[in-house]
């Protein structure tokens, strides 16, 4: 991992040639050009129509049949989780195959050279967080590729003057700039990541968090995979976990969640060529199709999941890459609920935007990447909101044993919820202390097996998620980082 | 590489499918065609019946026998549930075989075999079966059994080979599975679960991370015994019910634990060999022989703990871990690089061996001799009562019961007198008890009135004989009502 050096302030000023050009790029050209892909309408008229039917049949069925209307709820909810279960086992099983992730050896980057590497473009939105770009800009300086074929882009918010000051304090490697987004609305990453895409030079492009340490070969294996996928390859997904992973037990069940979901499911995704919801940072794209695309949806809080979802709409495909960029995993419970309520809120965003038409998605995605998408997409806040429900009714019957909660579950659907619960679960919890195991963090293996109370906390910032979706949908909830140091 | 891919699909599908298929169909023609009265799911019909009807007695059976192994009941549910008898146990059947055909292949494709090998070690799997003529060999969870063992240990044969994660996963997984198929192959879960672990510990970079490897082996399994023992605490009262017919059956439990935990011991000289062979490897893995070798001593171990089964008289384990451990063996060898010709004699050599292994036995047709019991003791207790139920006792009970449509014989899993007698107030009792022969030793009735067949018990009046079942009535006072209707009679 990389060890920072703390720089000197210099009497060089970071590369403020692009601001001009900035007021020429419409940053929000997504919304505006293609309105139906964006979020900025967060549930559309026809949307809202559906859902007030849909409430008030369910309002006049529980009050016709309150008792069958309950068990028909119940039975849906059991059948869910159980194929999703079902299916979360498939794609881990699929994690094995030789298709799940594009792994290079060192021997094999060794053999490129000598040749020209093409130029790479490297986007780094910062806001507030001056602490953390000493790292950043080391961490980049030391990344094994041409110093040449760097073009590095530092993007900015005008009003942060913190970061400002200390970025214009700094003395930047060449092929370094800072790029000035000035104040708008939406104030949110991928709005900056718009202007930053369009002021890019590289070939390809890649995104990192401030706090961001991607290994140092990831340019040069990004390069070899796409130069080795096929054309319509276009996003390449790179691991990621988190370099804090002992600071506290937050930080040790995030880092089994993410080494489940990075190492195990998002390789097992790829390999059966489901959509990708890629993860907020080091995904590496081919510049000009991102520019086809029209960027990120600047109104959209989990910008990357929804690009992963236009691009499978678009024909193309995202590739897992056997590499890690190392993070720093929100330690504070306060921040980790405001982080994990933008992503829900991000996700029944894109499950919305990308809703609009049903019809029209099954053509582009095919009935197979459809059925995927709901998995993955709307499964997944949904399987957070009524998770709570049905761990009390669970625990209501264990100590209590009302009759009234037998009668919710009849028969089959008895047998099936009695499976989600006694195998469902367990398969949950042990897929990520596989995770860990496969990312050698085994020391965290014992924490995994607390991790229902983590998704208990999942569930308060599903259940927060939800309702802000409705009250302030673009709010974009930032997360404090710096708060466990680097370990 | 497109033609190699084309016959590597070709080669999935023949052994996969096809081969697996044709086999089960074939195995269920011979089974059919040599014993017409078979019946491959004996006790799970009777079970699933009450499961289905949503009674307790049901539920209790599920859970409540070590002996009684609730996978093989869950396995037979969904089939119990969409056919009627004899379509679902033929359906059952077929589907258990074709599991363990498929097993088969899984656990040389890890070895990488060729189609031909694969495909004679499941053929000679089905000759075994075939030629045992078993009745107890060739029963739905026998197979599901076997399939099972195989999945288990070729997948610890493949981690002592090459120490992948993927076979610790499958063989834990295999491990918990196996669990709850019973008691006879619970002491072989056990220590396969322990052997992931252990046999790490040779190669320095394996042993560093035996904690890991601790965990993933053994979770499943310790978390499968805990829900069995959570449902026995919910369904039965008691979180070790399933288990306290040990104590009845073995006059001395520990020594009997001790002997069944002691053929680990056979597995020595492979595990030092797997150490030697993985503390001399650059990377971990002690490759195909030390695989071999845990796979032998795993299919001798297994003949092990029938041996320690038979000398405790709970013989009735026996044709099931002998079936195993000549299915192992069979697997064991189908993986050795030998030209395919002394795989096979090898092959014959051991389902020819194999007859001398397991009595052969003709099944009986029982549903008229089930009738002829259940209409005696109907007849008996209707002409002494018109108020009578009569519970039948134990497992054995529920099969009897298993074509029984009337409303006077109730199964019975867990006895106490003093409840039925609250709960059927007014009602006239009695206790149909089953000889506590064989199996039917291991009924939870046994170990709480271990006398009950040959004395009876407190309230209990011996009221008759029915075949190999004894008829006790449950004394108790009559009503006032009952008094009054009886005066009136009488005068």
């Amino acid at each position: 991992m990389n060890n920072p050096v703390p720089l000197k302030p210099d009497t060089h000023k970071p590369d403020s040639e692009a601001v001009s050009a900035i007021a020429a790029i419409d940053p929000l050209e997504l919304a505006n050009k293609r309105p139906e892909w964006s979020a900025s309408q967060p549930v559309t008229a026809a949307q809202k129509k559906t859902i007030l039917v849909l409430l008030c049949l369910l309002l006049l069925a529980a009050v016709l049949a309150p008792l069958k209307t309950a068990v028909l709820l119940i039975a849906f909810c059991t059948i869910f989780y159980t194929v999703s279960t079902l299916y979360k086992l498939a794609v881990i099983r699929a994690s094995i195959s030789p298709a799940a992730i594009l792994s290079f050896s060192e021997r094999q980057i060794a053999e490129q050279e000598p040749r020209q590497w093409p130029m790479y473009s490297i986007l780094i939105p910062m806001y507030k967080e001056p602490e953390t770009l000493n790292q950043m800009v080391n961490a980049l300086r030391e990344l094994d590729y041409p110093d040449d074929k760097k073009d590095v882009q530092f993007l900015l918010e005008e009003d942060d003057s913190l970061t400002l000051d200390a970025a214009r304090a700094m003395t930047m490697p060449p092929g370094f700039r800072l790029t000035i987004i000035p104040h708008s609305f939406p104030r949110t990453k991928p709005k900056a990541c718009n202007i930053g895409l369009h002021l890019a030079r590289g070939k390809y492009l890649v995104i990192y968090d401030a706090e961001d340490l991607p290994e140092k070969d990831q340019l040069k294996k990004a390069v070899m995979a796409f130069e080795d996928s096929a054309e319509d390859v276009v996003c390449v997904q790179s691991r990621l976990n988190y370099y804090n992973s002992g600071h506290n037990i937050i930080t040790r069940w995030f880092t089994a969640e993410y080494s489940a979901w990075f190492d195990l499911q998002l390789p097992g995704l790829a390999a059966i060529g489901a959509v990708i919801p890629l993860g907020g940072t080091s995904n590496h794209f081919k510049t000009k199709v991102l520019l086809d695309l029209m960027g990120w949806d600047a109104y959209n809080v989990t910008e990357d999941c929804d690009l992963g979802v236009r691009l499978a709409r678009a024909g193309y495909r995202t590739r897992m890459l056997e590499t890690t960029t190392w993070e720093e995993a929100c330690c504070d419970l306060r921040f980790w609920i405001r982080q994990r309520t933008r992503w829900q809120k991000g996700y029944i965003q894109t499950w919305f935007v990308h809703m609009r038409n049903p019809y029209k998605l099954i053509k582009e995605l095919g009935l197979v990447n459809f059925l995927h998408y709901q998995m993955l997409i709307g499964g997944g806040p949904f399987s957070v909101l009524i998770n709570p429900f049905f761990w009390a009714m669970a625990l209501v019957w264990f100590i209590w044993r009302p009759a009234g909660v037998a009668t919710l579950f009849p028969g089959p659907i008895f047998a099936t919820g009695a499976f989600c619960l006694f195998l469902g679960n367990f398969v949950f919890v042990y897929i990520n202390l596989l995770g860990c195991c496969k990312r050698k963090k085994d020391n965290l293996m014992w924490w995994a097996l607390l991790m229902p109370i983590y998704w208990a906390m999942m569930s308060y910032g599903g259940w927060r998620a939800f309702l802000q979706f409705f009250r302030d949908p673009f709010v974009w909830e930032k997360t404090q980082h710096g708060l466990s140091g680097k370990t | 590489m497109g033609v190699n891919r084309k016959k590597y699909r070709m080669g999935r599908m023949l052994t996969g499918g096809v081969t697996p298929a044709l086999l089960a169909s074939a195995l269920l023609y011979f089974t059919l065609l040599q014993c017409r009265h078979f019946d491959p799911a004996a006790q799970a019909a009777g079970i699933c019946r009450e499961l289905i009807a949503g009674t307790t007695a049901g539920r209790q059976a599920l859970f409540g026998s070590c002996w009684v192994a609730p996978l093989h009941i869950l396995f037979y549910l969904p089939f119990s549930w969409l056919f009627s008898e004899p379509l679902a146990g033929r359906a059952a059947f077929w589907v258990a075989w074709f599991f363990v055909f498929w097993s088969v292949r899984e656990a040389l494709k890890s070895a990488g075999q060729n189609v031909l090998k694969t495909i004679m070690a499941q053929a000679a799997i089905a000759a075994l079966s075939v030629c045992a003529s078993n009745t107890e060999l060739l029963q739905t969870g026998t197979a599901l059994t076997v399939g099972l063992v195989l999945l288990c240990a070729s997948s610890v044969a493949d981690w002592t080979a090459r120490r992948s994660l993927r076979d610790v996963v499958s063989a834990a997984a295999a491990c918990a599975f196996l669990a709850m198929c019973g008691f006879n192959v619970l002491g072989f879960a056990c220590i396969s679960a322990a052997l992931l672990p252990i046999t790490a510990l040779g190669h320095r970079e394996t042993r560093q991370r035996f904690q890991a490897w601790l965990l993933l082996g053994w979770l499943p399994l310790v978390y499968t015994l805990g829900v069995w023992m959570l449902l026995n605490r919910l369904v039965l009262g008691d979180a070790l019910f399933f288990l306290r017919s040990i104590r009845f059956l073995t006059p001395d439990s520990c020594q009997f634990l001790t002997m069944l935990v002691a053929p680990a011991i056979i597995m020595l000289p492979a595990l030092a060999l797997t150490w030697w062979i993985d503390s001399r490897a650059e990377a971990p893995g002690a490759g195909s022989v030390a695989a071999t070798a845990t796979l032998i001593s795993m299919a001798v171990m297994l003949i092990a703990c029938a041996k320690v089964f038979t000398w405790y008289n709970i013989a009735w384990t026996e044709a099931v871990l002998y079936s195993c451990a000549l299915s192992l063996m069979i697997v064991a060898v189908a993986r050795l690089r030998q030209p395919a010709y002394r795989s096979c004699l090898s092959l014959a050599l051991i389902v020819w061996l194999s007859n001398a292994w397991f009595a052969r036995d003709v099944a009986q047709d029982d549903s008229a001799a089930r009738t002829k019991i259940i209409g005696e003791v109907e007849a008996y207790v209707n002409s002494a009562t018109p108020y009578g139920r009569v519970f039948v006792l134990g497992y054995t009970g529920l099969d009897l019961l298993r074509d029984y449509d009337g409303k006077l014989l109730m199964p019975n899993l867990d006895l106490h007198i003093g409840s039925l007698r609250r709960d059927y107030k007014g009602q006239e009792l009695y206790l149909l008890v089953p000889r506590p022969d064989g199996r039917a030793r291991a009924e939870s009735v046994f170990w709480k009135h271990p006398d009950i067949y040959q004395l009876g018990a407190d309230r209990l009046l011996y009221a008759g004989t029915f075949g190999s079942w004894r008829l006790f009535q449950v004394v108790s006072a009559p009503t006032q009502e009952q008094l009054e209707e009886w005066r009136r009679m009488r005068n």
